[in-house]
């Protein structure tokens, strides 16, 4: 019993103070850090777990958003079915590409990535245009229907329904931590030759966390489109293509808060700065270029063993006590 | 389609296509020689179009504006290398793709601040259309991939015929072994970064007058760019060459035929010839470290 509250104990401490924050923020800030940090874990995932750097996140931002506007508008009015859809539409994409993605290498898959998000932009803005309306976007809002529990067409019960999500999303991530398959995914982001030793397959392990990783963000792509009320090709437009990145080193990848800590600081910071001197960008491309200086550990991978030491000092003081 | 369509088409993809090479062939030989992905070359690329947009309203003369962006890029492109890349020259590739990037957003940052958001027309040297088999072409293309032609074959001259470009080709077979015959690699790396961001600077100068510079002008052709270099195989010359035409007349022919096509016929493209070659057409193994 107390180690299972142990496990969860870092989890609920986390999410007690997102939940915490939303009194002291303003509400649509709070659920952008939520949808954000979702949409960050699975970057985070591949570039800190499996090796791979990703500029191509918003492809499947976008296809989960799309999946779940396409039901949205044309076909029903549950917000959570739509969700569902959204997830499965990014499902079926990162296990359509996914094996021909991961065989090639990171710097590679990295373009390959922004590639497809040049497409899926285009196709949705375009090629598509008759069923996705082009740069006008879907506009659904008032296609969603109210439900009985979580009435998540309403801002503020939505971000119950964010946070809970993000719990359990983070959570399912903190597993994968403890299984062989998370053992398997940083072997093969540190030594593939050894892990094919060892009789695993490279290639499966990779396409698992691929896809894994894709479905996550698909997820996040649905939360926007339930949370925004519409979907336009905006959001996979090539420019904002490495913002999952950026969050990422700057919350330290491969850390398991790291997202949450990073979007926090990303999504204040744009706030903040942006009112203060206009000017954001320059603030974060040198911060960028100073915690990749610095030791590339960002902001919970340099506060994380401070904390453990604070930690197993009090242990040991209360030992002696 | 008739044929003055055709030709025009094909006149305006080669000057595309010219750009694209000017960039691209920097990331390439910093791929090549030092294994870093720099898309910093795109901030040089911005400051090029800039300084042409400044000297150009200032002196009146568009070719004094696009030399002193390369001069400025160049300088750049220095002082990055001696701050930045020497502390990330031994890391892996990824690594210095997000600096590089960081650099690349600051840079765009910096620029903002200086020029402001609101982008600037720059005006056309050589207005005068020229008369190519009845067809008239606009003669400030026709002289973009003139000057496009010549640095290909300087670069070729260079890396061929002198001591330093020698050592340059040699690094890219194998750095290791040029350190051991006495060579100082750092010096070589050094002399690569600044003729790429002189190139890039050049690129920028010269695409100034066929678009307006905005502060993120680098970071629409990001992609593109990057496909230039990756369709060629990274760290060959020719190969980029080879690709920036492709990519230039996929460009302008694709557009001709079907709109949407321009922007993203090169990128099916791309993840074609990575699907069925992963190193690019003239990539080759030798290049995995």
């Amino acid at each position: 019993m107390f180690e299972a509250f142990k496990w969860w104990r870092g989890l609920l401490i986390a999410f007690g103070l997102l939940a915490l924050m939303r009194v002291v923020v303003p509400l649509p800030f709070a659920n952008e850090v939520v949808i954000f940090s979702i949409y960050t874990i699975g970057c985070s995932f591949l570039l800190g777990r499996v090796g791979f750097i990703s500029f191509g996140q918003p492809a499947y931002l976008a296809i989960g958003a799309y999946g779940t506007g396409f039901y949205l508008f044309y076909f029903g009015t549950n917000p959570f079915v739509g969700l569902l859809v959204g997830i499965a539409a990014g499902f079926v994409a990162a296990a359509i590409v996914g094996p021909l993605f991961v065989r090639l290498r990171s710097d590679y898959f990295a373009l390959v990535n922004l590639a497809l998000a040049v497409i899926v932009f285009y196709l949705m803005q375009k090629v598509l245009a008759d069923v996705t309306k082009g740069d006008n976007g879907l506009w659904f809002l008032t296609n969603i229907a109210s439900t009985p529990v979580l009435d998540i067409s309403r801002p503020d019960q939505f971000f119950i329904f964010a946070t809970l999500v993000a719990f359990f999303v983070w959570a399912f991530y903190k597993y994968l931590d403890d299984t062989l398959f998370g053992a398997c995914c940083l072997a093969t982001k540190i030594n593939e030759d050894k892990l094919q030793f060892l009789g695993y397959s490279n290639f499966k392990v990779r396409l698992l966390a691929f896809v894994i990783a894709n479905t996550t963000t698909a997820l996040a792509g649905g939360l926007y489109a339930v949370y925004l009320g519409f979907v336009s090709p905006d959001m996979t437009s090539p420019a904002r293509a490495a913002d999952p990145v950026i969050v990422t080193i700057l919350g330290g990848a491969g850390t398991l808060y790291g997202p949450l800590v990073g979007t926090i600081a990303y999504t204040g910071m744009k706030d903040v700065i942006s009112k203060l001197i206009g000017n954001w960008e320059l603030f974060i491309g040198f911060l960028l270029v100073f915690i990749m200086l610095a030791g590339e550990k960002g902001i919970v991978g340099t506060i994380e063993p401070w904390l453990k030491r604070i930690v197993s000092r009090r242990k040991a003081g209360s030992r002696q006590a | 389609m008739d044929a003055q369509l055709l030709l025009s088409g094909i006149i305006f993809g080669l000057s595309i296509g010219s750009i694209f090479f000017l960039m691209a062939i920097g990331l390439s030989l910093c791929f090549g020689l030092m294994r870093v992905i720099s898309l910093d070359q795109l901030l040089y690329y911005s400051i090029g179009g800039y300084l042409t947009y400044t000297v150009s309203v200032g002196t009146g003369s568009v070719w004094l504006g696009v030399l002193a962006g390369l001069v400025v890029a160049g300088i750049t492109a220095f002082a990055v290398e001696r701050f930045v890349f020497r502390r990330i020259y031994d890391r892996d590739v990824a690594f210095s793709m997000i600096t590089t990037f960081g650099i690349l957003i600051g840079g765009v940052g910096v620029i903002k601040a200086i020029w402001g958001l609101v982008p600037r027309p720059v005006a056309m040297p050589a207005g005068d259309q020229v008369d190519i088999l009845g067809t008239f072409v606009p003669g400030y293309r026709l002289i973009v991939i003139v000057v496009a032609i010549l640095v290909y074959v300087a670069i070729w001259l260079f890396l061929n015929r002198t001591i330093v470009g020698k050592a340059i080709r040699a690094g890219i077979e194998d750095v290791d072994h040029v350190e051991g015959l006495g060579i100082n690699v750092y010096r070589l790396f050094t002399i690569t970064f600044i003729i790429a961001g002189t190139l890039s600077g050049l690129a920028g100068g010269l695409h100034a007058p066929l678009i307006m510079v905005d502060p993120s002008m680098g970071l629409e052709v990001i992609a593109l760019v990057f496909m230039v270099v990756i369709i060629g195989g990274l760290g060959s010359i020719k190969g980029t060459a080879v690709s920036a035409l492709l990519v230039g007349q996929v460009m302008s022919l694709g557009s001709l035929i079907y709109a949407p096509l321009a922007q993203m016929a090169p990128f099916a493209i791309m993840l074609l010839i990575l699907l069925i070659k992963p190193t690019g057409l003239y990539g080759s193994p030798l290049l995995k470290r």
